[in-house]
This record gives structure tokens, sequence and C-alpha cells, in this order.
């Protein structure tokens, strides 16, 4: 074997092993990573959206809903309200001081539901129409880079920070490197078993005064269950408008007003 | 007296089509007020029979936790301390068992379903090898760690045999998923609405399924020896449990998943107590009972005006034939008393007679369908929560029908045997009937 041989092979062997460790996230940068995600996403101010939801279960009609998301995220409020089918019209839930109440027009009642579970029956939770706080809930881990379809992804897996309540102990992230934007998310039970996949096909960006940089969104959320492997839901969101809501918006009474 | 009993049965005997007729209404009516009491009886006897077994004890020590105030579960913490403190206070104690209580979706491979989940320890449960009947797999093997006990509907919706593996899924008290893979370790015969919503796993997996403690369980239940003594026993647990420090719901006479809306809505946290009993517990399907109680009544009315027409008919053509007779009486100096009477025992004997052989026939059809061991439609066995149809014979009530029907008509008699006493003599001898 010639000099140039062993200096090429040497050259290789240092580039294959350096490799990895060039493109692992060092774990501030992987904190940073999930503070821009959340930050991207978020608005400071007021925020607006008309959002579907389409539903597919096994051996039933698939649903779809029509509904209107309200968040301030200075004060942790979310309101979800539907207008569409006749039958939903009216039905809402509000999150307040850490309580997410349900409204039902039908028999005029507001009752206290778990903050983790299933919105209008669906696959979504609270948490996919909330405001993001990967940063805050999860610590991360670099698990490598992959490729998602033409994309390439930073893989990360999230566990919840102690004392912190969360619906999924586990998350694994795939977060396109060029963009920052999340491609896909797997959530795991505490048992280790995957209980949904979501699949974030298209963001996109708009203009907020009152945050004076871009918000992103997704625009559509396809979330598949992996315990009912038949089941899955797409959420579409639509006409995003930032600009400030009426002061008494996050209110039980307002929420009522509009189903009447 | 006897005398009057005699010219009764002459009566009676003499107008033979009449009297059957009538005395087989009376017997018709007797017989189906019997078969009506016996199927009453025996489903409130089978419902608490299953529901004591499966869902609910005599009395039960049960509450809700909360870790926010919207996040609210079924479960009593530290459960041995409150069991030593019950079995102090409950002289009347036949044995108690605790149970672990959830809801979980239960997914196999080809389907789910939306199930109650009970977490019991087999080995120590007396009562539930009497109402389960396994069908494949066995109950002891629910022994064993993540093993399930599924009803035959539960089996044919998920398509599952015993071996097979199917998935709990459920969040924690703290509202996190978590997931077990349990084995079915046997398959039991369904038993009504108590078979549709319910699984047992053993007691550990319950627990590992919601992160509880070991202490902490779902639910105690009391059975005593006298069922009678519930309300008692209850009153006093209300008092002892709240000297000793622990905080208790109000009293709320409806089944512990019926709460959830009223605890979610009010704003504590921490551990409340909630005593309750198995009426409380199955109070969701005991108005299948007072249906068919009201049922019962309404028909036994109906037919009761019908039967107390045709007794006042008879006896007004009775005395209408016998006019003449009654006058003759009555001039040869009969009091209008012992004419009342002579009626009115007319209507006592046809009473009398036609309630015992009513009695008899009811007796023996409900015999005979205790004997035939009749299957019900799953819509009956779902309110029976039993899959066979059991009548059961209450000596009292049967009695109890006898003398109220024959008290019945008997009274009924009164007014036509008031008007025959008041006929004037005279009158009475030169009608022409």
């Amino acid at each position: 074997m010639s000099l140039k041989s062993v200096m090429s092979a040497a050259v290789l062997a240092v580039a294959l092993l350096s490799a990895p460790a060039a493109l692992a996230l060092a774990p501030a940068e992987m904190v940073k990573l999930l503070a821009t995600i959340d930050d991207r996403q978020r608005n400071g101010g007021d925020y607006k959206a008309l959002v579907y939801l389409e539903q597919k279960e096994k051996d039933k009609t698939d649903t779809v809903r029509e509904a209107f998301v309200y968040r301030r995220d200075a004060d942790d409020k979310l309101m979800i309200l539907f207008s569409r089918p006749k039958t939903e019209a009216g039905k809402g839930y509000l999150r307040l001081d850490k309580n997410l109440w349900s409204y039902d027009p039908n028999v005029g009642k507001w009752e206290r539901r778990t903050e983790r579970e299933r919105i209008a029956g669906t696959d979504s939770r609270r948490a996919d129409f909330d405001e993001s706080r990967l940063a805050e809930e999860y610590d991360p881990s670099f698990e490598g880079e992959g490729k998602l379809g033409k994309y390439t992804a930073n893989m990360l897996t999230l566990k919840a920070k102690q004392g912190v309540d969360v619906a999924y102990p586990v998350i694994k992230l795939w977060v396109d490197k060029d963009t920052t934007n999340v491609l896909k998310r797997e959530e795991y039970a505490l048992s280790g078993r995957k209980m949904r996949t979501l699949l974030y096909p298209r963001w996109k960006k708009l203009f907020s005064e009152s945050k004076g940089a871009d918000v992103w969104y997704p625009e559509e959320i396809r979330i598949y269950d992996e315990v009912e492997k038949a089941n899955s839901t797409v959420i579409l969101i639509k006409s995003i408008d930032l600009r400030s809501l009426e002061a008494n918006l996050f209110t039980k009474a307002w929420l009522e007003s509009k189903s009447r | 007296m006897l005398q009057l009993f005699l010219i009764a049965f002459r009566n009676l005997g003499t107008h033979r089509r009449r009297t059957l007729l009538l005395g087989g209404a009376i017997a018709g009516v007797t017989a189906l007020l019997v078969l009506l009491n016996g199927l009453s009886n025996g489903m409130q006897a089978t419902m608490l029979r299953s529901a004591t077994t499966l869902s609910t004890g005599h009395v039960n020590v049960a509450g809700f936790y909360k870790v926010t105030a919207g996040q609210s579960a079924p479960v009593v913490t530290g459960y041995p301390k409150i069991i030593e403190q019950v079995r102090k206070d409950v002289p009347e104690l036949d044995y108690i068992v605790h149970r672990g209580r959830g809801w979980v979706k239960l997914v196999s491979e080809t389907g789910s379903v939306q199930v109650g989940l009970g977490g019991i320890d087999v080995q120590s449960e007396p009562g539930i090898r009497q109402v389960l009947q396994v069908k494949e797999g066995s109950l002891d093997a629910l022994a064993e760690p993540d093993t399930v006990l599924v009803f035959e509907k539960q089996a044919k919706r998920l398509d599952v045999k015993v071996g097979d593996t199917v998935t709990l899924s459920a969040p924690t008290l703290r509202g996190t998923s978590n997931t077990v893979d349990v084995r079915v370790a046997a398959i039991a015969a369904n038993v009504g609405l108590m078979s549709d919503f319910n699984v047992f796993v053993p007691s550990q997996t319950l627990r590992s399924l919601y992160q509880l403690n070991k202490d902490t369980t779902g639910a105690i239940y009391l059975y005593l020896k006298d069922v009678k003594q519930v309300p008692a026993v209850q009153a006093r647990l209300r008092q002892t449990l709240a000297a000793a420090g622990y905080e208790l719901m109000d009293n709320d006479p409806r089944a512990f998943w019926m709460k959830f809306e009223v605890v979610n809505r009010e704003g504590w946290t921490g551990q409340k107590l909630d005593i309750t009993n198995w009426e409380d517990e199955i109070s969701f399907i005991t108005w299948t009972l007072t249906a068919l109680n009201g049922l019962t009544g309404v028909l036994i009315f109906v037919l009761l005006v019908i039967i107390c027409v045709g007794i006042m008919n008879t006896l007004w053509i009775a005395i209408r034939e016998r006019t003449r007779e009654i006058g003759t009486l009555r001039a040869i100096g009969m009091q209008r008393t012992r004419v009342l009477a002579m009626f009115v025992f007319e209507a006592l004997t046809l009473g009398a007679l036609g309630t015992l052989a009513g009695a008899v026939l009811g007796l023996a059809v409900c015999l005979s369908l205790n004997s035939a061991n009749i299957s019900v439609p799953d819509v009956v066995a779902v309110f029976i929560m039993s899959e066979k149809l059991h009548l059961a014979i209450n000596p009292g009530s049967v009695v109890g029908a006898m003398v109220f029907i024959t008290a019945c008509t008997t009274a009924i008699s009164l007014i036509p045997s008031f008007l025959a006493a008041r006929m004037k003599p005279v009158t009475a001898m030169h009608h022409i009937g």
C-alpha cells in the first residue's frame, strides 16, 4: 500500500468517525432548537383560526367538524368553538387557569374535563390546538439525522421533565434541518407503546403585528391512532387571524352567547 | 254462619255455568298476579345476586381522588386502614373485598370496546365464583399477572379467544397515556348488563395501568349477613368514618360512574369517601323493576275492575232471580243483616275458591317455567342480569294476592247485597221476575 493510499484511508477514517460527532446536536443546541420550534409558532398576542377536523373511525361514518380556535398566548387561554355540523354547533371547550371546561348547549351545562382528553371524540388533543411548549415540558436527546421523504431531519427523543404532567411522556420528533419545521411526531405511552403518529406535511407563515415577526403554523396535521390502527384524524388549519380579540372573549358567558 | 256458607255453596252449585265463568276469571287474574309477582321477585333476586357480586357490595366504601379540580379518579387511598376501621365498626359483616375501578379502551387486533375495569384478587373473592360461569379458560388463571377475564359478548366483538393478547389503554390519574398488554385468561358467560360494560383483571394489573400505589383501590365492598341491615350500617359508617377524620361526599344515591360530572364540577382536590349501598350502584336499572311493578299494578287493576263488574252483575241477576225468595225469607223473620251476609258470603266463597284455583295454577306455571330453564332474549337479559328466566315464589306474596283479590270481590258484592237487604218483604214477594 502506498503512502498516498494510507493517507487517503486515514483521512476517510477520521472523516467517517468524526461525522456523527459533527452532526450530533449538543444538549444546549437541542433545547435551543425546541425553544425555536415553540417560539416560531407563538404569536404573543391573540390568535384566531378556522379549523376543520375530519375523523375516520373503524365501522363508523367519517365525520367532519368545523371549529374556531381562539388563543391568547400571554394568558395561556384557549377556546375551541364548534360551528358545524348543526348538531355540534355551539359546543365548545374553554381553558381557564389550567382547567379545561366543555360546554354542551343542548343541556346548557359546563363540565370540567381532563386537560389531556380527546377533543370532540377525535384523535386530537387540546395540546394540538394550543401553543407549543416543548422546551418547557420535555428534555431532549439526539437520535441522529435521517431522511423523511425528500427532507433531511434531525431526530430527537423528548422525555417529559420531572413533575410535568403531559399526555405522552415520550415523544420522537423529526425536525426539518433546513426550516426547523416539525415534520413528524410520534407519541408514546408510559408503557413504551406508540400511541399516535402525527405528520405535518405543510407549514405556512404569517406576519404578526403583535410579535413583530413571522408566526408559523401547520396548515395540515394528520394524526394516526397507533392503538386502533383504523382510526385517524386530519386537522386543517385555515384563515388565521392574528388581530386582537374581544377582551371578554375567554369567558363562559361569551361561549354560551354564541350557542344561543 | 255454617248455614250461610251452605246457602252460598248451594247457590253457586245451582248456577254452575255462571260460577265457573266468574270463578275462572278470578282464578285467571290471581294466576297472572302470582306469575307477575314471581317474575318481579325473580328479577330482583337475580339482579341482587349478580350486581352485588360483580359490581357492588351490600354497602360500599368508595370515593374519588382528585389530583387537580378537573381530574377525578374512582380511587380510595390507604385502603388497609379503612378496612381495619370498617371491621371494627360493622359487626354485621359477613365478608369484605376490595376492587379497583377504571374505564379503559380494550383493543384487540380487529376491534375495540370501551369497558369498565374491575381489579380483583380472585383468590380472596368468595362470591364471584358463584355468579360467573366460565365458558373457556379458568378463573384461577386470573391470579397470574397481566391477565383478563372477558365475557362472551366482548370476546365475540373483539374476536379473541383464551390465550390471545389484548391491550388496555387508559390515562393515568395525572392524565398521562398508558397501556398494558394482557392475556385473555377466561371467557365467562354473559351476565346481562354487567357483562356489557365490565372486564376483570388482577388488582396489580389495574394498579400498574393507572400507576397507583400498593395501598390504593377503587372501592371496598362490604357483604353483610343480612341485607336488611344495609341502611343502619351505611348510616353508622358515615358517622364513624367522618369521626376518624375521613372527608365524606354528600349522599348521592346513584352509581359511582354517574357522579363524575358532579365531582369534576366541584373545586376540591384530594380524597373524599363516598358511602353507597347496592341499590344506589344499580339505580340505573332498578327502573325496570319499578316499571314491571307499575305494569303489573295497572294490569291487575284493569282485570280487577272487569272481575268486580262481573261479580256485581252476577249478583244483580241472582238478586233479581231470587227476589221472591228474599221476600219470603224476610217475611218469615230473616233479618236484613242476614240477607246481606247471605249474598256477601256467596261472593266471598266464589272469590276464595277462584283465587285458590288461580294461585295453584300460577304456582304450577312458575315451577314449570323454572324447570324449563328458559333463555331470555338479549334485550331482557341486559336488564335482569341473567341469561335465564328465573321466577321466585314468595309464599307471602301468593297469599297476599289471594287475600287481596278475594277482599276486592267481597267488597264489591256489598253494593248489590245491601240493596237486596233493603227490599221490603211485601214488595219482594209480589215481584214477578
